[in-house]
């Protein structure tokens, strides 16, 4: 059944630490979009946003070898009256990631809060490696 | 872009302001500004967050990283005014205890 309320928003951007304020804003705008998200569910569906984008493309800086072609990074944001989700694909190197292994560091850690964090804001997030793309998928649905 | 204002009270303690989101795009300028106040002999620091819109796991840790080197310096680092989300990711990642919320800069070194 067709929801009227869902809307769709994209976005390629170079695969650089640069373009995490550019994410930000495409998820300021879906809240804009989706009539009535709560704050909460804007908390939760926009920190794990953050943190997954930012691990893609602080990790693509530290492992991605210097190219003449620019690594590509897609965006994809939804939004209905059931939930919030995300999908991003990158052509970065491949990420291994095992998400039953990702804790919480303690209180003195500088790093290595971002997935934990994410996994604990969101209802799914999910890895997988399809035709030399790393793709990820966060879904939020909406607790009102 | 998130801008940082930076200032000394007549408390001799430090406060920055951070205005915008704080990320992993701009939490380098945090550490750097709590560095500076440290090494000019300022190690008692508040972050002023209330103008601060959003904080991802990168500012949590620019926090961490200045309160561990305010504490070296004889000295501390408290957060002020945080919103809601703030308050959210300080909670779920168990730093509320650490980086305990005060109501204002004016009161976050009001009993030592």
């Amino acid at each position: 059944m067709a929801d009227e309320s869902a809307v769709t928003l994209t976005m390629v951007a170079p695969l650089g630490p640069a373009s995490l304020d550019e994410v930000h804003d495409l998820v300021a705008r879906l809240f804009d979009e989706v009539p009535d998200t709560s704050m909460v569910d804007r908390i939760r569906f926009e920190t794990a946003v953050i943190e997954v984008a930012g691990n893609i493309l602080e990790h693509s800086r530290r492992t991605d070898p210097p190219s003449d072609e620019p690594r590509s990074f897609d965006i994809v944001l939804r939004g209905d009256r059931g939930e919030l989700a995300a999908e991003f694909r990158d052509d970065g190197r491949p990420v291994q990631i095992d998400f039953e292994q990702i804790s919480m560091p303690g209180e003195d850690a500088e790093d290595g809060r971002g997935l934990a964090l994410a996994l604990a804001t969101v209802d799914e997030i999910s890895h997988e490696r399809h035709d030399g793309l790393n793709i990820w998928r966060i879904t939020c649905r909406r607790s009102e | 872009m998130t801008e940082f204002t930076v200032e000394r009270s007549d408390q001799g303690v430090g406060v920055i302001r951070p205005v915008g989101r704080l990320t992993m795009v701009s939490a380098r300028q945090l550490t750097e500004a709590i560095a500076g106040l440290v090494d000019s002999g300022t190690p008692r620091i508040a972050v002023d967050l209330s103008a601060t819109e959003f904080m991802d796991s990168s500012g949590l840790g620019a926090l961490i990283a200045g309160l561990k080197s305010t504490r070296q310096a004889g000295g501390d680092l408290r957060i002020a005014a945080p919103n809601e989300q703030v308050l959210t990711i300080l909670r779920l990642t168990n730093l509320d205890k650490v980086l305990r919320p005060r109501d204002s800069v004016e009161e976050a070194f009001d009993r030592g």
